[in-house]
């Protein structure tokens, strides 16, 4: 006992000294009297404060310390187990298969997929089949497939840069043919700037949460594809849908979605449109320069999807904005692809230089993705440089486009929803009960509801899909026995926002003469007789 | 494991004597006798011309043949007006003797014959992979770390505040306007405007010609504190340790470039629209096939973008109802994927089985939030290779936990494939399981392949589900026809192809996975130089990367500096911490005689105080390139106070870590 004080002494003495010099400097600090004061008169008013205070402090250090990515086991939700009870627990789960295997249905399109042997192009051979057939179902709309000129040039670019790049722009992938391409779409389109994206899908997808965040608002159009969907899906804004094609649902749906603002006083946040060029859904177009006039009156600004106007239409295939003569910078943000324009790959958007400056940081397919191969970037420089110097393309390209509507718009047994300088070409079965009105004659008048994709004349929809996609399917085999490739649009059916009624989409190139063309749609033409005169 | 000595060569080759310099420059710097560029340059090409004489038998067709060896006298580093090699980066320490043929470019993929540099890249069975160590820099460090943020905020904030109201013009972009609500709030650029300009000279540097051992830097210079580049004009070529060109593939001359430019021939550039309409062509089908053989899987589907095969896959995988459990540092590919999917997310520490096995516990215990039904699925999402950690997945430990909870294995080979394992097959082939035992495999071709897109890989219903299901399929274009061929032959190259003939094809096919390609499995057009297609240079390939990635990764640590990751890992993270550093680390290496160029990352890649450097080794290194790496690092660490892994006492000295390499990478 005695020994255990005079061993703890020092011990004593140290703590004696520790305190005063820890006393000592507390009351150097400046405002430690006011401290000192403030807890001893609140110690004497009423001691339980100090302790509550303490355990405050106390707590309030326990939560800054703990960790904020711990599973929530304190949750109202989470029940206690023995762990036994969690074994059995785990013994006892099945998952669902990974993946179900496909039905005779799905197993029956893919073997139909038509698979190309050798170069794709007008008339290419088919592994399918073992037999040449002219083209309606690929994007060539320019006929740039299999050109000599850019084949030459991809190889020189080869010899020069290899063929992958190895890296993100940010880090040794930028390469000065990027540099060159952005300034051609650039000039081309006359925008200020444009950033390259290595995949047509992913660019707009990524796009539209590199501006769109949460608390902003889109207000899109009820047709737009599938990419676009996902990209508001990711964005997380606030989405307000307008009828299809329809710029006066716009302004219906602009102006409530003002009304709402003002009634909620919230702040101003960044407000978009989002729309199609050509609707990849229907080949529908946009009306451009009223949209342009409904965006500035409101003050939003455009996203518009040219992926498949860009190189299809307009004198040399600047596309909607060449065609209805807007200027580029107009929109404010234009995202086409080189994939299908231009027939190398890749993606781009085009806007201001401020627009490109935000992406190339934030657009997350860009940052994370590796750049483009070398040689696909000189292609659709090359590309643009064919177009603008053959202006003969596009006027093929337009010529067969009419030539084939034509043809088909006398066939009564398929309604064509796309535009008639469209060059893609989606027909639908007509339905024998609305046969003779227009769709969207027979669209109920009341106002559809903003926040939900569905259409509001969804519920008369009166086609079955399943029989509809079956009889496509025979029409597209019956083509293809008498010469032509022509597809089905091919759809997601199930993970689509909603479905889309089934239909065939032709593409129309200007590699083909305008006789052939005719010939290809006279096939499909009586393929389409045959096959849906068949059903009556 | 076969030696893979470069085959003798059927000509010898006599050096001519040194032509009369056509150079500004004679070389200075090298000590061993250097012919000069020329001689040594035709020397090379005519060893490359023989060496493609020699496949003239093996039916090639006589248009690439001819285009080839036309294309070859012709070289990428003779067309440099000003070629000079004070760097010594065009040409290797010392000239090829007699014996050696380089089939390749040496500043595309360096020339090194030593045997005594290549190792095996493979796991020792049994052996416990090292945890993931975070190790921590002294406190004064970290404490300059956070004072150096403190400051830049600070000072960006005081600078926002005078700049808006003295100069407002530069802030017109980041204020409402005319009713338009600013593109990006001047709080949610705050880090981009104020801290990532200041180093933006690290960033999106624009480069030339083919990203291989070196690259060209196009040089530029900011006059106004990094708010515009300008491009000078000039070039640099300058040691690329940062590309993702593992194995070496990224080149313009050689026998799979020669492949790529046949296919351009034949196929043209593209393919015109997505797999399920019209753009699926033969050559998909047989390199899915080859995809699916080279993995070990049942089947695989290609798609033409690395991000988009996570982003647009993953939802068609799992969805409502389902779990994915995704490891803290995937790549954001994966988040996008996740998040798109609609299933619900929770992560684990990064590479800790004990945090992945409680949370599997309590997953599947609890069930799905609020309703406690069991989950439909639950799909574990880990990187094979970790992108900015070098960490290596614990896969052995990671297939014990999947017996007993049954979840669904998807493994991001991203950067493993073709980068890891004793034939190049990834993380499965490293830690030698079967890779069936995986559900699903992805990978991209951008990195050990040089090309560019990516795969997924599993059993033939899951994949074929894929096909039609997968967002790509109808909606995205897809892969083209050269980027197909780099696939194809780089693969082929890097599996070697099997010899039909029946005599010993008992011998060389193993009915294991790691096996040869057959021969059926290429295009009957695409035929490889004999090193290529013999496999040889393949295998080459993968142990000098092997060799390089514990070179470095030993070197460094002994060196004395913090890295992180496994040393078989290519990716090689050194340490920085302070923000300040980065830029500076980043110019004292571009700065030297040798020019090295390297990655910086800060946050947000990283966590806020561990900014770092990235190294990226190839196969294309030689031995000197990386003491060059070595001996840069060593110096520039001196300079920037980075030397914190280890005490003094326990460093090397470079000189001792250059000539103990060997000793090093084995250790």
């Amino acid at each position: 006992m005695e020994s255990a004080s005079t061993n703890l002494e020092p011990l004593f003495a140290f703590l004696a000294r520790s305190l005063s010099t820890l006393e000592f400097a507390f009351n150097k600090l400046p405002g430690s009297a006011v401290i000192q004061r403030y807890v001893k008169s609140s110690h004497q008013n009423d001691p339980g404060r100090t302790l509550l205070e303490l355990i405050l402090v106390i707590f309030a250090i326990r939560t800054l310390l703990q960790s904020r990515t711990r599973a929530d086991r304190t949750g109202k939700n989470f029940i206690q187990f023995s762990e036994k009870e969690v074994d059995e627990l785990v013994d006892e789960w099945t998952p669902e298969p990974l993946g179900q295997p496909l039905s005779a249905v799905e197993q029956a399109e893919l073997a139909a997929v038509p698979i190309i042997a050798g170069p794709n192009g007008p008339k290419p051979k088919l592994v399918n089949t073992g037999k040449t057939a002219t083209n309606l179902a690929s994007f060539n709309f320019t006929g740039l497939a299999g050109n000599e000129h850019i084949k030459q040039r991809a190889v020189e670019t080869l010899r020069k840069y290899g063929l992958g790049s190895c890296g993100p722009p940010g880090f040794y992938g930028t390469l000065d043919v990027h540099i060159d391409l952005e300034r051609d779409i650039a000039d081309f389109l006359g925008t200020e700037a444009t950033i390259l994206y290595s995949q047509g899908f992913s660019t707009i997808s990524s796009v539209i949460p590199a501006f769109c965040k949460r608390g902003d608002i889109i207000v899109a159009d009820r047709g737009v594809n599938f990419a676009i969907h996902k990209g508001i899906q990711i964005s997380r804004s606030t989405v307000r849908w307008f009828d299809h094609n329809d710029l006066k649902s716009l302004e219906d749906v602009l102006e409530g979605v003002e009304k709402e603002r003002r009634k909620r006083r919230g702040p101003l946040t960044r407000r978009f449109i989002i729309t199609e060029g050509i609707f990849e859904k229907d080949g529908a177009m946009v009306d451009l320069p009223k949209l342009i006039e409904i965006k500035y009156k409101h003050k939003y600004r455009l996203i518009l999807d040219e992926s498949f106007s860009f190189g299809t239409v307009g004198r040399t295939g600047r596309g909607l904005t060449e065609l209805y003569n807007v200027p580029a910078e107009k929109v404010d943000l234009l995202v086409g692809s080189t994939a299908t324009g231009l027939c190398a790959g890749g993606g781009f958007c085009a806007g201001s230089q401020t627009v490109v400056d935000h992406q190339r940081i934030n657009g997350p397919s860009f940052v994370f993705s590796a750049s483009m191969p070398a040689l696909l970037s000189v292609s659709a420089s090359e590309g643009i440089n064919m177009l603008r110097s053959t202006p003969s393309i596009l006027s093929t390209l337009q010529e067969n486009v009419r030539a084939a509507r034509a043809i088909l718009d006398r066939v009564d047994c398929i309604t064509i929803p796309s535009h008639p300088a469209s060059p893609i070409i989606h027909m639908y079965i007509r339905s024998p009960s609305a046969s003779s009105l227009h769709p969207s004659s027979a669209a109920p008048s009341k106002p559809s509801n903003p926040t939900s994709p569905v259409p509001r004349d969804a519920a008369t929809w009166d086609w079955d899909i399943e029989t509809e996609e079956r009889l496509l399917q025979e029409v597209v085999e019956e083509a293809l026995a008498q010469g032509v490739i022509i597809t089905k649009a091919k759809r997601l059916r199930g993970q689509e926002a909603v479905e889309p009624r089934p239909s065939i989409r032709l593409a129309m190139t200007s590699a083909l003469s305008r006789k052939d063309t005719e010939k290809a749609i006279n096939v499909v033409k009586s393929a389409l007789v045959k096959v849906l005169s068949k059903r009556r | 494991m076969p030696n893979s000595s470069p085959s003798p060569s059927p000509m010898a080759i006599n050096v001519v004597a040194p032509a009369p310099s056509m150079f500004k420059k004679r070389s200075s710097q090298s000590a061993a006798p250097m012919a000069s560029a020329a001689s040594y340059l035709s020397a090379l090409s005519q060893a490359d011309a023989r060496a493609r004489n020699t496949r003239a038998p093996t039916a090639t067709p006589a248009l690439s043949l001819s285009s080839s060896v036309t294309s070859s006298s012709e070289d990428t580093v003779l067309h440099d007006s000003d070629f000079d090699n004070s760097d010594g980066l065009s040409l290797p320490a010392r000239p090829p003797t007699s014996e050696q043929v380089f089939t390749t470019v040496h500043t595309e993929f360096g020339h090194c014959a030593n045997e005594e540099y290549r190792l095996v890249s493979q796991h020792t069975a049994g052996e416990p992979l090292p945890a993931h160590v975070e190790q921590d820099p002294p406190y004064y460090i970290l404490l300059s770390t956070y004072i150096s943020y403190l400051i830049l905020i600070v000072i960006g904030h005081i600078r926002d505040f005078l700049g808006k109201r003295f100069s407002p013009k530069f802030y017109t972009h980041l204020v409402p306007r005319n009713g338009y609500a600013p593109l990006n709030s001047d709080f949610d650029s705050f880090y981009t405007r104020r801290l990532k300009t200041r180093m933006d000279e690290c960033f999106s540097q624009p480069v030339t010609g083919v990203a291989g051992r070196t690259i060209l830097l196009l040089d530029r210079i900011s006059p106004d504190y990094n708010h515009t580049q300008i491009l000078t004009g000039t070039r640099t070529r300058a040691l690329n340790i940062s590309s993702y060109n593992y194995l070496g593939f990224a080149q313009a001359r050689g026998g799979c470039a020669d492949a790529v430019e046949e296919s351009i021939r034949r196929y043209g550039v593209s393919t015109c629209g997505n797999r399920l309409e019209g753009g699926s062509s033969d050559l998909h089908t047989v390199t899915e096939a080859l995809v699916a053989e080279f993995v070990g899987m049942e089947d695989a589907l290609i798609s033409s973008m690395g991000f988009a095969t996570n982003s647009a896959y993953i939802p068609a995988l799992v969805g409502k109802g389902c779990l994915v459990i995704s490891d803290e540092l995937n790549h954001a590919s994966i988040r996008f994927g996740t998040r798109l999917s609609g299933a619900n997310v929770r992560m684990f520490k990064h590479n800790d089985m004990r945090s992945l096995e409680n949370l599997l516990r309590e997953v599947i215990s609890q069930g799905q939030p609020k309703t406690h039904r069991p989950w439909k699925k639950i799909l574990l999402i880990v990187e094979g290779l970790y992108s900015m950690e070098g960490t290596l997945v614990n896969l052995p430990v990671i297939l014990e936990l999947k017996k007993k909870y049954k979840f669904y294995l998807f493994v991001d080979e991203a950067h493993s494939i073709g980068a890891l394992g004793p034939h190049g097959r990834g993380v499965a082939d490293y830690f030698g399981v079967n890779p069936r035992s995986i559900d699903i495999l992805m990978g991209t071709f951008t990195k050990s392949f040089g090309a560019a897109g990516g795969y997924i890989a599993g059993n033939k219903a899951l994949i074929d589900r894929l096909r039609i299901r997968g967002h790509l399929g109808p909606y995205a274009e897809a892969m083209t026809p050269p980027v197909l061929t780099q696939v194809l032959a780089s693969m082929a190259s890097i599996m070697g192809i099997a010899t039909p003939s029946p005599a010993d094809s008992t011998a060389l096919v193993p009915a294991s996975h790691p096996a040869p390609a057959s021969p059926s499995s290429l295009p009957p057009w695409l035929t490889l130089p004999p090193l290529l297609s013999s496999g040889t240079e393949g295998r080459s390939r993968l142990r000098r990367l092997a060799f390089n990635s514990r070179y470095l990764h030993h070197g460094l640590a002994k060196l004395g500096f913090i890295t992180y990751g496994h040393p078989a890992s290519p990716i090689v993270p050194l340490l920085l911490f302070n923000p300040g550093k980065m830029n500076m680390f980043h110019r004292m290496m571009k700065d030297r005689q040798t020019p090295i160029i390297v990655v910086v990352v800060a946050y947000p890649a990283t966590p806020l105080v561990t900014s770092r450097v990235r190294f990226c080794v190839s196969a294309a290194h030689t031995k000197e390139d990386v003491d060059c790496v070595l001996r840069a690092c060593d110096e520039v660490g001196d300079v920037l106070d980075l030397k914190h892994g280890i005490p003094k006492r326990e460093r090397w000295d470079i000189e001792r870590i250059v000539s103990s390499a060997v000793e090093l990478a084995t250790s």
